[in-house]
């Protein structure tokens, strides 16, 4: 028992330890066929906790993206899927809206983003048809249009579709609709918040390598007690949301936990980026730096599935309809 | 003893138990406080829930430190004791145990852990708080023991206590010079002044030492060494302790469910329970380390800076909540959150302040190089 135990855990970490390896080396389509190659997906039901945490980290330090968010996404939609795993990407609510797209029975219309897309012929969105939230299967063909976001962090290669009047075949409706948006968004908000984090660690290492070479008034930068405390501060920051997020997967409630770690993820990705920049200074503000495509990736990561602005007020509003303060986690 | 197994037997002792275990609410001193905490402590430790997790050899039943969090946890998140003076026998209790000679800490640990004894802790002064190295007070060679004199400052509940860990200055300048005692408070010399807190308590003190007399078995560790049991003391601190306070705090949140929520309120309500967990989830970490014998290091500044700002979040969200009851209100709960509220203003000074623990975090952790 035990040793079936120890194995586990040791397969667990080397795991790990390719996945970082792969996400380090590899960006883009080169990273998404090696990673589908070692059975990414497959892993994210035997061991999701370590195969999430370890990719989505090293993609944020590394500043990579590859379509295994889609795999992320998938993942409870798998009883519901119209055509195979690899034809379908999921389509997330655009920046600030709840869902794609809602109709009241007339024209549909659709908004909303693809992070990581694949090639692929079928979004699946999340939308409300007549105030009961439904998952379409939207093909290329049904009067969608699709535009490659430049925006804040061109490099993230997200798609935007939009659509005023959409062809859709219903996926899924009625409780199984609800209960896997509510699968989707939690997976979606664990793998961002472990994104974000990489990219909040590769501010701060930016921030603090420079704070400690830097030397003005004769001495380093990082040994006045201003610049001490911004960078102590990202760190408090970033230690939160990363016990936050290490927590999720053992919390009662993963809903509630998913989100709270979103949103302190979301929440050091502002600090850090605020901190950072201005420990950094005029070289942080250059594009030849490397610190702002750390800063840019965090907020835009932040922006989507709810943002650290956003998540305190669906927080509290959960923490009152359940009338208790949860524990979440035991000793 | 199981965790599972110790947390279903407290909570079934104390449903059990029942009514006698919820303080007075209309007697809000710390007299009535602390006599219900004397109380509370002694049931607890005649049903044994308050010697687990501490070790034989000073009168406890063994098993994990992780017991003393869980006890205090269920205690605090029902507001049976209240967070701050459930700390003492943390503070201070684990150093003894570690550091003072074993024919001393055998005779009077049980009377601490049963309520019969309180015990203060006497390290800052009036020229020394961030920088307690500085400290002035002296213990110098006398007869057999020592002799001490000089003036603490802040010493909680020192007006209250039986005895005081104290730090004086046994060698040189700076931290290596200093020296750890267990004092009677009873000694001739010996003499706590209250001071009153914004919170409108008299919990502090400034305690004057003048020519103390104190056996040489009262010396805890070495000589000299007293800087470690310091670390230890505020080590300590990191662990059931932080545990408690933030049952408390999330118990106060859930008063707060009561009060009319809405617009922004949700919002603010949220935000301060997303600190709470960053924090309890940080310090879930911290508990199994002391748990696996690791002695907080470093790290543990991150835990402090979290609580404090968790406290101050949770406070500060119930003056709003609260509409007014807090500035104008004059029934015995109006009191009791005024002085919750008055109390966490002090949560970023005490133990440590936040910048102290900030310049820990950059040195210790970012490793950046210290101010000349």
């Amino acid at each position: 028992m035990t040793e079936a135990l120890t194995i586990d855990a040791a397969e667990r970490a080397l795991m790990a330890v390719t996945l970082r390896e792969l996400a380090e080396a590899l960006d883009g389509p080169e990273l998404a066929q090696a990673l589908e190659a070692f059975g990414f997906a497959d892993l994210l039901t035997e061991a999701p906790r370590d195969a999430v945490s370890a990719l989505f980290t090293t993609l944020g330090r590394a500043g990579s993206m590859s379509t295994s968010l889609q795999d992320v996404l998938l993942q409870p939609l798998a009883e519901h899927l119209p055509t195979p795993r690899t034809e379908c990407n999921v389509l997330l609510p655009g920046i600030g809206a709840d869902v794609v797209g809602a109709t009241d029975g007339e024209a549909l219309t659709v908004r909303g983003l693809v992070i990581g897309a694949r090639t692929a012929k079928v979004f699946l969105a999340p939308v409300t048809i007549q105030g009961e939230l439904t998952w379409i299967g939207i093909e290329g063909s049904s009067g969608i249009s699709t535009r490659r976001v430049e925006g804040l962090d061109p490099a993230l290669a997200m798609i935007e579709v939009t659509g005023v009047d959409v062809a859709a075949d219903v996926v899924v409706a009625g409780e199984p609709a609800v209960a896997a948006w509510t699968a989707v968004a939690t997976a979606g908000r664990l793998a961002l918040g472990y994104q974000i984090l990489g990219a909040v660690g590769q501010m701060i290492d930016l921030a603090v390598d420079h704070a400690r070479s830097r030397v003005q008034f004769g001495r380093p930068i990082g040994s006045f007690q201003a610049v001490r405390n911004r960078l102590a501060d990202a760190h408090i920051a970033r230690e939160g949301a990363a016990a936050a997020l290490a927590g999720a997967w053992d919390a009662d409630d993963a809903v509630l936990a998913g989100l709270l770690a979103k949103s302190l993820a979301g929440r050091a990705a502002r600090i850090a980026a605020t901190h950072c920049q201005q420990v950094l200074a005029g070289i942080g503000f250059t594009a030849e730096h490397p610190f702002h495509r750390f800063l840019a990736r965090a907020l835009v990561l932040d922006s989507v599935l709810g943002s650290a602005a956003e998540l305190p007020a669906v927080i509290g509003a959960r923490l009152i309809s359940a009338g208790t303060i949860p524990r979440l986690v035991d000793l | 003893m199981d965790v599972r197994e110790f947390r279903a037997g407290v909570r079934e002792w104390i449903d059990e138990v029942g009514e006698s275990l919820v303080p007075p609410i209309e007697d809000q001193s710390v007299d009535a406080q602390l006599n219900h905490q004397r109380r509370v402590q002694r049931l607890l430790f005649d049903a044994g829930w308050m010697r687990w997790g501490w070790p034989a050899r000073v009168g406890g039943l063994g098993g994990s430190p992780i017991l003393r969090a869980v006890l205090g946890e269920e205690l605090t998140s029902r507001a049976l004791v209240h967070t701050t003076s459930w700390s003492m026998h943390e503070v201070l209790g684990p150093a003894v145990a570690e550091f003072g000679r074993p024919d001393l800490v055998e005779g009077i640990f049980p009377r601490l852990l049963s309520g019969k004894e309180f015990w203060c802790q006497g390290f800052s002064e009036p020229d020394a708080g961030s920088d307690l190295g500085s400290m002035r007070t002296t213990a110098r060679p006398h007869r057999d023991g020592w002799v001490i004199n000089g003036e603490k400052l802040w010493t909680s509940w020192a007006h209250h206590a039986t005895r005081c860990v104290v730090l004086a200055r046994t060698g040189g300048p700076g931290s290596r010079g200093v020296s750890a005692f267990l004092v009677d408070m009873d000694t001739p010399g010996v003499t706590a002044s209250p001071l009153e807190t914004m919170a409108g308590v008299d919990e502090f003190c400034s305690t004057s030492f003048v020519d103390v007399e104190v056996p040489a078995q009262r010396l805890l560790g070495e000589l000299d060494a007293g800087w470690r049991v310091a670390q230890f003391i505020l080590s300590c601190e990191r662990g059931p302790i932080f545990w408690q306070r933030g049952a408390w705090l999330a118990h106060h949140l859930g008063l707060l469910l009561e009060t009319p929520l809405d617009g922004w309120s949700v919002s603010a309500l949220g935000e301060a329970y997303q600190l709470l967990w960053a924090f309890r989830t940080t310090s879930k970490s911290t508990q199994d380390r002391i748990a696996a014998g690791d002695l907080p290091g470093p790290e543990a500044s991150v835990d402090k800076i979290m609580i404090a700002a968790a406290e101050q979040a949770v406070f500060d969200v119930a003056r709003e909540l609260l509409r007014g009851d807090i500035e104008t209100g004059d029934s015995a709960r109006s009191r009791s959150w005024r002085r919750e509220w008055a109390y966490s203003r002090a949560a970023t000074i005490y133990g440590g302040t936040s910048e102290i623990q900030k310049d820990i975090v950059a040195s210790r952790l970012l490793g950046l190089p210290r101010s000349p």
